[in-house]
């Protein structure tokens, strides 16, 4: 991205005499390009150049030792064709909207709840931010315990009287990508919170105060006075949130592994699985397709959404 | 790496990190790969280096093999344990590499003749001759180690028998016995089930191919050895109705299964089964190993019961141990490591070590002194007419995978038999055709 923009940078200002630009890039040491050159060597070979091979992987059967046999597009037609890749492309959707949607809410809700002085609440704010120290595949470990047969949660419901809510967790496909979410929700509802909290402190806390003078209600201040506030935090939310969501895998790798029989698949264990497992490298790189055209739409969508909100 | 690329907008940075990630990674697999080529160029004069890549993880087995290979004294072995699943996922690259690791732990049978038919492993027939370490063993062992093109490319080292395993003190506390027939054995399970205690244990989450013990049984009860081998080489279709007989009587079973075990992995499965909760356990003999080793005195099995009696006796044998790789640059010191692994003694030191209830594959070794459970297992493989590995050694991996999602499916929505084997069989026409 960053490279694209840098060639842009020159149309963007063509008034600009040419005369002086030649001078100050005259005057820029050789050892500052040996610093730029040396990570946009480092950077094409190890990340351009593998990523621009799985384009063209995509359009082999590839075992990942022998010759790659071209197969044109037959990768993409099988994949429109996997009832697989369909499971993972709905549950990619699921995952996004609630991993982003719960994540949002309840980190948000925190967050205004813990704003406010009280007795223990830096305990609280601890407590709810130390899942995010823990990586995601202990994350995953952690409530794999919790979920088992016999495990706390089945215990609780039993306990509280809900006997009959008990589930084999991540056994059910009803279930089973619901309690994964949860677990991933546990994990990152702290660090939404916050970032949140950050935000909300940097609030100008005289504007509320004129609002409620003003008579406006809890909810109508939140809504019009704080939420505009927020935006520059809005987005920052929005954007670690969509890339976390789009880059999970090893919480549902480390929880079911795709299991019961694929129904909790996502396209990155499916791509891997493809890849690593059974070697299909040439179909996997298909599926790596498809994630990178999702991504680069969304980005295009949201750059775009931005530029016209920004003019 | 292109993974973290497409899948993510990431920053600059973060491509950066992972750019040295790799690096690091690159870095340390070379050192990783330098002794052996240090190794390797010294071994002209005598046997000189000796690479063993082994998959076996479980603390006992993997405690023993190691003891095992400290006590050679012909070469210098350097011992790489690698996580099973990592193993099978990177056997072929392994084997195909140009500095290859000599000599490798896998299973014998359809799984090990597919890579040599790919040319990928040494011809270890010289073990099999004369005096050779694997001179004496059994024709069954000699076949099952043999190539399409009749060499030995396989150095068997001990096997275990599959049977339905369950403790009997349990048995005698709920008054049952050990059942002969077919009948018996559902008139059991209803008895159990009666009585509040679920009859089968089986642990099909995180270790899915143990839905294939049933259905490789039934098959083989049913249909026959003949045919079950014929099916798992793609010779008839999952949706034959010799199959759906098969997956009929796998559905009878469903309800008496343990309600949790697709929560549990193979070792899981067996804890309830220790604590009297689970009656029976279809499972290999390496299971012994996951009961607290006060109750190992107390387990004994039985044989799945004849269900059509015209077809002749089986039983399943996986048996594991070694082959080398073809473009091993030490084949000497790969012979005579194998040699060294297989010997009458080293399978004792071994199978000791290990707790396990596996058995020797050598004639040679003593097995008076092993347990009179292991005793029994060797007389029920001696009795039986066909001996087959188990799906993923008759067939291969990938062909497994295929089981895995059609039969772990099917015990939870027995009702969509018929759309669940058409989904089987085009997945194997894939695993066939690629």
């Amino acid at each position: 991205m960053s490279a694209a923009l840098a060639d842009v940078e020159p149309e963007v200002a063509p008034g600009r005499p040419p005369e002086p630009r030649r001078r100050r890039r005259g005057r820029v040491p050789l050892l500052v390009w040996v610093f730029l050159l040396v990570p946009l060597v480092v950077e094409l070979f190890w990340v351009f150049w593998p990523a621009g091979n799985s384009f063209s992987l995509a359009l082999t059967r590839w075992d990942g030792i022998g010759a790659a046999e071209p197969v044109g597009l037959q990768n993409f037609l099988d994949l429109a064709a996997d009832p697989i890749f369909r499971t993972a492309l709905v549950n990619n959707v699921v995952w996004a909207v609630g991993f982003g949607g719960l994540s949002v809410v309840v980190g948000l809700s925190l967050a205004v709840a813990l704003n406010k002085p009280g007795p223990l609440v830096g305990l609280y704010r601890s407590a709810i931010y130390l899942p995010m120290v823990v990586s995601l595949a202990v994350t995953g470990l952690f409530w794999r315990v919790m979920y088992q047969p016999g495990g706390p949660v089945n215990a609780a419901l039993e306990v509280v009287g809900l006997g009959s809510l008990q589930r084999q967790w991540l056994a059910d496909p009803e279930v089973a990508l619901g309690a994964v979410l949860v677990a991933a929700v546990w994990r990152q509802v702290g660090y939404i919170m916050v970032l949140y909290l950050a935000g909300l402190k940097s609030c100008d806390a005289t504007l509320e105060e004129a609002a409620a003078v003003d008579g406006a209600g809890a909810w109508q201040r939140f809504w019009r006075i704080v939420m505009p506030q927020l935006r520059g935090v809005n987005m920052v939310v929005f954007a670690v949130t969509v890339i976390d969501s789009l880059r999970t895998f090893d919480i549902v790798w480390a929880m079911t592994r795709g299991g019961p029989y694929n129904e909790t698949q996502l396209l990155s264990t499916y791509m891997f699985q493809q890849a690593f497992t059974t070697g299909n490298l040439g179909y996997a790189s298909a599926i790596a397709v498809v994630i990178f055209a999702l991504a680069i739409g969304f980005i295009i969508t949201y750059l775009a959404r931005q530029a016209r909100t920004e003019d | 790496m292109f993974t973290n690329l497409t899948t993510t907008p990431v920053t600059r940075r973060q491509l950066l990190l992972g750019g040295a990630t790799l690096g690091a990674a690159g870095l340390l697999s070379a050192c990783v790969g330098s002794p052996r080529q240090q190794g390797g160029s010294g071994a002209s004069g005598g046997t000189g280096t000796v690479t063993l890549q082994s998959s076996i993880q479980d603390a006992d087995p993997k405690a023993a093999l190691e003891a095992l290979v400290a006590g050679y004294t012909g070469a210098k072995v350097t011992l790489n344990s690698v996580a099973t699943e990592q193993f099978r996922a990177q056997l072929t690259n392994y084997l195909r590499s140009s500095n290859p690791p000599d000599v490798l732990t896998w299973y014998a049978g359809s799984v090990a003749r597919a890579y040599a038919a790919e040319g990928l492993l040494l011809d270890v027939s010289p073990l099999w001759k004369g005096d050779g370490a694997c001179a004496g063993y059994s024709d069954a062992l000699r076949n099952l180690s043999t190539d399409a093109d009749g060499k030995q490319i396989f150095v068997p080292q001990n096997y275990y028998w599959w049977s339905v395993f369950y403790k009997k003190s349990a048995f005698q506390e709920w008054g049952v016995q050990p059942p002969t027939t077919w009948d018996e054995f559902h008139a059991l399970c209803e008895n159990l089930s009666g009585q509040g205690v679920a009859p089968l244990a089986n642990g099909i989450g995180s270790t899915p191919w143990m839905a294939s013990g049933w259905f490789d049984y039934l098959d083989l009860r049913i249909n026959g050895a003949q045919y079950h081998r014929e099916l798992l080489a793609g010779e008839h279709s999952f949706t034959d109705p010799q199959v759906v007989d098969v997956m009929e009587e796998y559905r009878r079973l469903i309800p008496y299964f343990d309600r949790n075990m697709a929560s549990y992995s193979a070792q899981e499965a067996a804890t309830p089964v220790a604590q009297n909760q689970v009656a029976m356990y279809l499972v290999g003999a390496f299971a012994t190993g996951y009961f607290p080793e006060d109750q190992r005195e107390d387990l004994d099995f039985f044989s799945v019961p004849v269900i059509n009696d015209s077809v002749p006796t089986a039983e399943e044998a996986p048996t594991d141990g070694f082959f080398a790789a073809a473009r091993t640059d030490n084949p000497e010191g790969a012979l005579d490591l194998l040699s060294y692994l297989v010997s009458p003694e080293a399978q004792q030191q071994y199978i000791e070590a290990s707790k396990s209830s596996n058995l020797p594959t050598s004639p040679d070794v003593d097995t008076s002194s092993f347990s009179p459970l292991v005793q029994k297992g060797i007389q029920l493989l001696n009795e039986t007419q066909e001996i087959t590995q188990f799906f993923n050694r008759d067939s291969s991996d990938a062909l497994q995978a295929t089981a895995d999602t059609a039969l772990t499916r099917f015990l939870a929505q027995p009702d969509d038999l018929r759309s669940i084997l058409e989904e089987w069989q085009r997945a194997a026409e894939g695993v066939f055709s690629s």
